[in-house]
């Protein structure tokens, strides 16, 4: 009877734990398209310093709402992204669904469900002023991490204060994953997506696959 | 003339195997079949099983009661495994369930030496604390166990991820990563392929119980002690490691027992019988 009880606490700690821990580099919105705006359940927000992101935006159209909706990740800096849809592998075409190609969503129509996959891979930022790495920046070792610049200003700011600086090399901030509809190019669903420094990110909203 | 003492097995015993493959082929990528049926393309949307159930801090009855709309195929699953579990035992999760039955394959593929054996963990403890907290984490507003573990989300995608960007999109995520890890430490390296199935499956918790209740009603996995001989064959063949033998007779959990029926494949004193149980 011991173990057993030891075992039911031991389970009951773990997954407590597991319940509790909150993955930074992916997050889940839920979202309403339509016609004059929409609406996402909550904003969803990650941690900055990550090599590569996962945001699973889930919306349904609400009547009367129909049409095809460009999708796209705004903010500055920009980000590199690449969207998928949750599809069949092999489309019996047994019922109907919009279709995704080229960021674009194809003969939205009331009650359709859609789940779309962003892969983000944010860039790596000058931390004195933040401008995108590109390929003639210098680099700088320090504490074992590389930090790039795009000048010798910005690098001798740097080296004075590094404190100041550090983590500022990595996306933050306030990003948009809009759906704007093609014909009429306003938005019919803008979900936030906020870049939040370490320990920053407890209020991430539920965490879905 | 000698008496024929040969009983022919029935096909739940003789053909589980492909129960389970086709089970497999209909519900998971390439084909994902049913899910097609409603716009899906997995267990995640109309048809998840696990979400509806749990109350969320801070939710209203109405949007309670949406989740069951929402997911209204995985709630006629889930009531049509409960209900079909309690008159004639844990069918769904021995010869149906995709996810399980893809578990159990794999782990059959595998060498032996690979194995983990998890009998020791006395899976129903194990499974309760588990499954209180799945309910009680999401009610208080803690966190959530029900997407971010899931392997109903998980096992789709490992064949999906072949085809789909976005089924492989799961896995570069450090919670597809834990989830991947799941599946293969307590499934397909776990004796019997179905740690899984019997530690962490809140369906398969919920299940269980409706199995223990509808005991005296339907035909479940029994023992004749009579014919028993303790040999302990059937004990080293259960997948979910619910039969002990104590004083040379074995017993069967009813808590964990799903009828896979390899234990009465094993019996050589055709002790062990899927039946209306007697005691």
């Amino acid at each position: 009877m011991t173990k057993k009880i030891m075992f039911f606490l031991f389970a009951v700690c773990i997954s407590l734990l597991a319940a509790t821990y909150r993955w930074t580099d992916s997050a889940h919105s839920i979202g309403l398209i339509k016609a004059k705006g929409g609406e996402a359940r909550h904003a969803s927000t990650l941690e900055s310093g990550k090599d590569t992101y996962t945001l699973i935006a889930t919306a349904t159209v609400i009547p009367p709402y129909r049409g095809d909706a460009r999708v796209v990740l705004e903010g500055d800096p920009e980000l590199d992204y690449k969207i998928y849809s949750s599809d069949p592998v092999i489309d019996l075409k047994i019922r109907r669904q919009p279709k995704f190609k080229d960021n674009v969503l194809y003969d939205l129509r009331p009650k359709d469900r859609l789940a779309l996959w962003v892969v983000i891979k944010p860039p790596v930022l000058d931390p004195v002023c933040n401008m995108t790495y590109q390929n003639e920046f210098t680099k700088e070792h320090m504490d074992g991490k590389d930090y790039f610049f795009c000048s010798d200003g910005c690098r001798a700011t740097f080296m004075k204060n590094p404190q100041q600086y550090k983590g500022r090399e990595n996306v933050r901030g306030n990003y948009t994953l809009a759906f704007y509809d093609t014909k009429t190019e306003k938005a019919v669903l803008r979900v936030p997506l906020i870049f939040k420094g370490k320990g920053e990110t407890k209020d991430a909203g539920e965490q879905h696959h | 003339m000698p008496a024929n003492n040969i009983t022919k097995k029935s096909i739940f015993v003789r053909k589980r195997f492909w129960f389970m493959l086709i089970a497999a082929l209909i519900f998971l990528p390439p084909l994902s079949l049913f899910f097609q049926f409603t716009a899906d393309s997995n267990f995640c949307g109309s048809w998840c099983p696990r979400m509806f159930f749990v109350w969320r801090k801070g939710m209203t009855i109405s949007a309670y009661l949406l989740g069951f709309l929402r997911s209204y195929m995985g709630v006629a699953l889930v009531f049509g495994i409960l209900g079909s579990t309690f008159f004639f035992g844990r069918y769904w999760c021995s010869h149906l369930c995709p996810v399980g039955s893809t578990m159990e394959g794999g782990s059959r593929l595998l060498p032996k030496f690979l194995k983990i054996n998890y009998s020791s963990v006395p899976a129903p403890s194990f499974r309760y604390g588990y499954l209180a907290v799945y309910f009680i984490a999401s009610a208080v507003g803690i966190g959530s166990l029900c997407c971010n573990y899931c392997n109903f989300a998980t096992v789709p995608r490992i064949f999906g991820a072949a085809f789909m960007p976005s089924d492989m999109s799961y896995f570069i995520r450090s919670a597809g990563l834990i989830n991947l890890g799941l599946v293969v430490g307590l499934g397909f390296i776990a004796k019997g392929g179905r740690a899984y199935c019997n530690l962490l499956c809140p369906i398969g918790a919920l299940d269980a119980i409706s199995n223990r209740l509808g005991l005296k009603f339907g035909k479940r996995m029994s023992i004749d002690s009579e014919k028993c001989n303790g040999c302990n064959a059937c004990a080293k063949v259960c997948p979910t490691w619910s039969i002990e033998v104590k004083e040379k007779k074995a017993a069967i959990d009813q808590l964990s027992c799903m009828p896979c029926r390899e234990c009465e494949k094993v019996c050589a004193k055709e002790a062990i019988n899927y039946d209306k149980h007697t005691g």
